[in-house]
């Protein structure tokens, strides 16, 4: 499910926020359902608890995720209420990534657009909305 | 929890010799509340002097180190009912059994769980009635965490814990860490071999070498700006600007180098002078790092 490669030049707490991200958005977690716990999910993963914890407040100022006092934290119901500039930003921010990957894999500009396309595909399929 | 100190353990100026050898000069450093601080070094680098100073068990030749702001020789023994700490050599009465272990230590510490320490030692599966001293190497290191952590201590000190440790102990360890972690957010300081172990865990790194702190910084700021670079046959003069290589080589077929100040920019900029096709960036591990940094002076010392 959530993989992590502590070697890997992408900091852990930022792998295990865009693999949840992914989990969420491919509908393996479910909106409204609980998420494991901080504790749970470090030792499930071997890493620093605090770690985990900064990957989850960040999917919670990202409206991904929703802290309930006392009860602990659920993928939202909905999708995260941004604002359109704050998704527009979110948005090109990864595609400058994923561009950069490209160009640096010598990847040309259809293929590299056909691997998102497949992905969006993808991950719909996974949420059964085909 | 008492003390709001930001910092738990701090170590300022610190210099250690043994007759005319120096083994520590200058070292300061701070271990943040909540840390998880990996402190590296190859053996003989002062890693266990450092820890002997930080625990108030040896004076140091000059400079000194905190604990929870106070001076760790001189208020050791105040100090020391907030720390807990397995040794590098696992060190208690050989004919006492864990059980008497146990029941001899709590009254020492008002913070004493010990309920959790007889959990922990069947987590661990240490036969209560085996004297220390006829324990394996696994069991005493088990029995040492165990009498560590029953004090409920805001600082954790680990030297060296998995020395000797096989695959399943290791694990055990590093499972019971992160508990520790979560549960009380107890800040840790490791000495350590096992880099891969530790990596995940870590969120600072200090690494010693001759004497002297050579890193000391997030685990995050450390990989970010550690890379390997490959780079095919390119005309002369060649240079690694802006890079700062740390080590370099030649190939076959080209050359290579561990570079310790990449960034985007760097990239971009060595890029445009060497042609994009002909370079690979690769991050790297903490142990690569480490033995860019601490290998350079190579051979087994």
């Amino acid at each position: 499910m959530l993989r992590i490669d502590p070697r890997d030049a992408v900091p852990i707490w930022k792998q295990i926020e865009e693999g949840l991200r992914r989990l969420v958005g491919a509908g393996s977690l479910r909106p409204g359902r609980p998420v494991p716990s901080v504790r749970d999910l470090a030792r499930e993963l071997r890493v620093n608890p605090m770690t985990v914890s900064k990957a989850y407040q960040r999917l919670a100022d990202g409206g991904v995720f929703v802290v309930r006092r006392g009860e602990g934290t659920f993928v939202a119901e909905g999708p995260p209420q941004l604002t359109r500039a704050e998704r527009a930003k979110t948005m090109r921010e990864a595609a400058s990534r994923y561009v950069s990957l490209a160009a640096t894999l010598g990847v040309s500009k259809d293929e590299a657009a056909r691997e998102v396309a497949a992905a969006w595909d993808g991950t719909r399929r996974g949420r059964g909305e085909e | 929890m008492s003390g709001g100190e930001a910092d738990v353990v701090s170590v300022e100026g610190l210099a250690v010799r043994y007759g005319p050898r120096t083994v520590l000069e200058g070292v300061s450093f701070q271990v943040p509340r909540g840390s998880v601080f990996a402190l590296l070094g190859r053996n003989g680098t002062g890693k266990s002097s450092l820890v002997r100073c930080a625990l108030g068990l040896q004076k140091p030749a000059r400079g000194g180190v905190r604990l929870f702001g106070e001076d760790a020789w001189v208020s050791r023994k105040r100090a020391m009912g907030r720390v807990g700490v397995v040794p590098e050599q696992p060190d208690a009465p050989p004919e006492m059994t864990a059980g008497e272990l146990l029941a001899f230590c709590a009254p020492f510490y008002p913070t004493w769980n010990g309920t959790a320490a007889r959990d922990r030692l069947e987590r661990y599966a240490v036969p209560r009635g085996v004297p220390f001293g006829r324990l394996s190497k696994g069991q005493k290191g088990a029995v040492m965490l165990a009498l560590a952590l029953a004090a409920s201590p805001e600082l954790l000190v680990l030297d060296d814990p998995t020395l000797g440790l096989d695959a399943v102990a290791r694990r055990a360890l590093y499972d019971e860490l992160i508990g520790e972690l979560a549960d009380r957010g107890t800040t840790a300081l490791v000495t350590t071999h096992d880099l891969d172990g530790i990596e995940p865990i870590a969120d600072r790194v200090a690494v010693l070498h001759a004497a002297q702190l050579v890193v000391n910084e997030t685990l995050d700021g450390l990989k970010g700006r550690f890379r390997r670079i490959r780079c095919g046959p390119s005309p002369a003069p060649f240079s690694w600007e802006p890079f700062e290589s740390i080590t370099a080589v030649e190939k076959d077929w080209g050359r290579e180098a561990v570079v310790g100040n990449f960034t985007e920019e760097r990239r971009a900029a060595f890029m445009a002078r060497a042609g994009s096709d002909n370079v690979e960036v690769v991050a790297l591990s903490l142990e690569e790092i480490f033995l860019s940094l601490a290998g350079t002076a190579g051979g087994l010392s």
